[in-house]
């Protein structure tokens, strides 16, 4: 049995008008005192009646609370799904049971995590139940960040009438759901494999490309290269230049490296370069998947974390549950990565960094070393000085000379030969992607 | 640095290092920002709200009185005003009744400086703070009024009364049983209007949460309910515990008097008895008695069997 403010606050008035009285010898003090503990003693005998037990699916609860019969109020809980994405939501159904034969005044409060919202219907209830009885809650959470969850205990509370004293008790009852990254549906990434590597079984997937087979013409975009540029064409055609494009021939390796040290984090909860980078990831790794390519995944944060490269749906998943459990710690350098796993891809892969860009003295050097063996660097990079200006956590002044040397820093990634985004936070990833390419 | 780099195809950059330093560290932005800014001082903004507890917070483990904003009162609340309002009544004619201006310390305060009516008047504008703040502070629902009408009814029954049971009213008749209940009456009110009034905040609150959708309730009449019967009931039983423990002086002698007569009359006619020590000893019996219940379990034994016989 737990005291509340006001019991507390009762029982240190009561004792101080007795003492008062006794003091003073004034019986109005003492009568006021011995009132109120009379009424505090009644209050703790009621609650003491009201009792509380609980049976959980995982663990059942002791049964050493004095005071408690077990077993009397039994909580069940169902969720739509375990597996979400973020903006998603879950409907919970709660069903708690009275197995005993007096009827009970009952709080219950089914735990939800903190970044959850509740949309509709309410997690915390004031009920009575009958006895015998059992009844159903139910409400839905909104899902709005990625990370793996869980919804529980089930908290079930009784307390006398005046709200003086209460007997609690918490129900071992856990579901776990995991929250992916959301996806945006990227139309053309336009990120392909220097090296083709057939697979066996590879599919000819007539998509442009980076083959050996022509395609079609087009005109001529900033940043093509010149030897693709097909004279005759561009004659003929009075004056615009014309482009050859070929037909991409194979399954691509694609290698996504995801910045989760600690500096990644900087910026609100919801809007960070971690955040970014992950939805970036997660909807890379759809359309790459999507066209039978072959996606490998890794993430450095304190350690290096990686998923080997593979094709299909199950892929999708494996490579969704990691990015959702992506944490914000340490502070790898990328060249420790880069170091690490450039002996197991094929040379020319297609690879991908999702990083914000700061904090690490390394990023050139690795980037320099990736141009070195020919794979093709696309750094796509959330802005953190943005998230933080908006945020206003960064003033003018501040923010332009970071901005100016992040430009400085993007200009030398550029001038490696790497395709660099700078990525607003306003700007969709397409766009992003799109962006990089122009470079 | 630039030489490392292999330009082949699309990807020939080495012009774009010839005759320049490549540096080969991203910028630090603390430094930076710590270097080019004019003040360090940190932008107002950039610090998140958080308020820090009070010595006194702390001590009280929160605000001592919290200011919530409540939304318009249901019929609920509006009851619970309604009765907190008639018992502050009440209670405030009872406090003016039993509690003469003699003993106190503005009495005490007034005499000396040989202004006398001056204690009355401080008398009477105790009971009016605690009657006024009361009646602002449950149709408000501002806690800090109703703190400040509490304080002011138990401050002016604060007086030095040398045992004796003394009223400012001559009305009451001089039986001391009608005394005693006429006593507990007034501590019951006092009681039932801490309570009442503390209730208006609670509902409001329950009242407010349901209405934001922040908890849902079911079956909200059976809980009301519970909480008027207990109003009803605890009252009588705080009532008649108290009346038990302040007729102890009658109580003992008649327990006395079935074994010897003698003693049960030199019992009754104690000066200590029927002192407000007498009424110390009737408290320490009687809740001897009823530590001696919640010792035995007690109420989880009347528990298990309602619960058998249910």
């Amino acid at each position: 049995m737990a005291w509340s403010r006001k019991s507390a606050m009762f029982a240190s008035l009561a004792i101080a008008l007795y003492l008062l009285g006794l003091v003073l010898r004034n019986q109005q003090l003492v009568t006021v005192a011995v009132v109120l503990l009379s009424f505090l003693t009644w209050a703790a005998f009621m609650s003491n009646h009201a009792d509380v037990s609980s049976s959980g699916r995982r663990v059942e609860d002791a049964d050493s609370d004095e005071g408690i019969q077990l077993n009397s109020i039994v909580a069940l809980r169902k969720i739509s799904s375990a597996r979400i994405f973020e903006d998603g939501e879950i409907e919970v159904t709660l069903r708690l049971q009275n197995r005993s034969n007096l009827s009970k005044i009952i709080e219950v409060r089914d735990r939800v995590p903190e970044v959850m919202r509740i949309k509709k219907g309410a997690n915390y209830v004031l009920m009575e139940l009958g006895p015998q009885r059992e009844t159903t809650i139910s409400y839905t959470i909104e899902t709005p960040l990625r990370g793996f969850y869980t919804i529980g205990p089930v908290c079930v509370r009784v307390q006398d009438a005046f709200g003086l004293f209460h007997n609690e008790r918490e129900i071992n009852l856990y579901d776990d759901f995991l929250v992916f990254p959301k996806m945006e549906d990227i139309k053309d990434a336009l990120i392909k494999s220097r090296v083709p590597k057939i697979f066996t079984g590879a599919v000819n997937i007539r998509n442009p490309g980076e083959g050996s087979n022509f395609y079609n013409l087009r005109e001529y975009i900033p940043g093509d290269p010149m030897k693709k540029v097909n004279w005759a064409a561009t004659a003929r055609s009075g004056g615009k230049m014309m482009v050859n494009e070929y037909e991409r021939d194979a399954v691509s390796d694609i290698i996504l490296i995801i910045d989760s040290r600690g500096v990644s984090e900087t910026g609100p909860v919801s809007r960070n370069s971690l955040v970014y980078s992950t939805r970036a990831a997660a909807s890379l790794s759809q359309y790459f998947l999507s066209r039978r390519d072959s996606v490998g995944l890794v993430v450095y944060s304190d350690e290096i974390v990686s998923v080997d490269r593979d094709t299909g749906k199950k892929q999708l998943y494996v490579l969704l549950t990691k990015l959702a459990g992506a944490m914000a710690k340490g502070n790898t350098p990328l060249k420790v990565v880069t170091n690490r796993i450039m002996p197991h891809i094929n040379r020319g892969s297609p690879i991908i960094i999702l990083s914000p860009l700061e904090d690490d003295p390394t990023i050139v050097d690795a980037v320099r070393d990736l141009r070195a063996r020919n794979f093709d660097v696309t750094v796509l990079s959330p802005s953190s000085l943005e998230f933080e200006f908006d945020a206003r956590r960064l003033d003018r002044t501040g923010y332009e000379v970071l901005k100016t040397e992040r430009d400085i820093l993007m200009s030398e990634l550029r001038g490696l030969g790497a395709f660099v985004m700078d990525w607003e936070p306003d700007m969709m990833l397409n766009t992003a992607l799109a962006g990089a390419r122009g470079f | 640095m630039a030489d490392d780099v292999k330009a082949e195809g699309a990807s020939d950059t080495s012009h774009l290092y010839e005759g320049k330093k490549v540096r080969s560290s991203a910028p630090s932005r603390r430094k930076a920002a710590g270097r080019l800014k004019s003040s360090t001082e940190i932008p107002k903004d950039a610090i998140p709200e958080i308020h820090v507890p009070s010595f006194i917070e702390s001590f009280f483990g929160g605000p001592v009185v919290s200011k919530d904003k409540f939304l318009p009162p249901d019929r609920m609340v509006s009851s619970l005003q309604a009765g907190s309002a008639a018992s502050l009544m009440v209670l405030s004619f009872l406090t003016f009744m039993i509690t003469p201006v003699s003993g106190t310390a503005w009495f005490a305060a007034s005499n000396a400086l040989g202004l006398g009516v001056a204690a009355g008047l401080f008398h009477l504008v105790l009971i009016a703070i605690g009657l006024i703040g009361g009646v602002y502070g449950t149709f408000q629902r501002d806690r800090r009024a109703m703190l400040i009408s509490y304080v002011a009814l138990i401050l002016v029954t604060i007086r030095f009364a040398g045992s004796t049971v003394e009223f400012r009213l001559d009305v009451v008749p001089e039986s001391e049983i009608v005394q005693k209940f006429i006593l507990i009456l007034y501590a019951v009110f006092l009681v039932m209007y801490m309570e009442l009034s503390s209730g208006v905040i609670r509902f409001s609150m329950l009242d407010t949460s349901i209405r934001m959708n922040e908890v849902y309730v079911m079956g909200v009449n059976k809980i009301t309910r519970k909480y008027h019967t207990s109003l009803a009931i605890a009252p009588a039983i705080a009532g008649t515990v108290a009346l038990m423990t302040l007729l102890i002086n009658l109580i003992i002698p008649a327990i006395v008097g079935i074994f010897d007569d003698v003693s049960a009359l030199r019992l009754k006619e104690s000066v200590e008895l029927t002192s407000v020590y007498g009424v110390a000893l009737g408290t320490v019996i009687v809740f001897v008695v009823i530590a001696a219940m919640f010792a035995v379990n007690l109420p989880l034994r009347v528990q298990q069997m309602r619960e058998r016989n249910a």
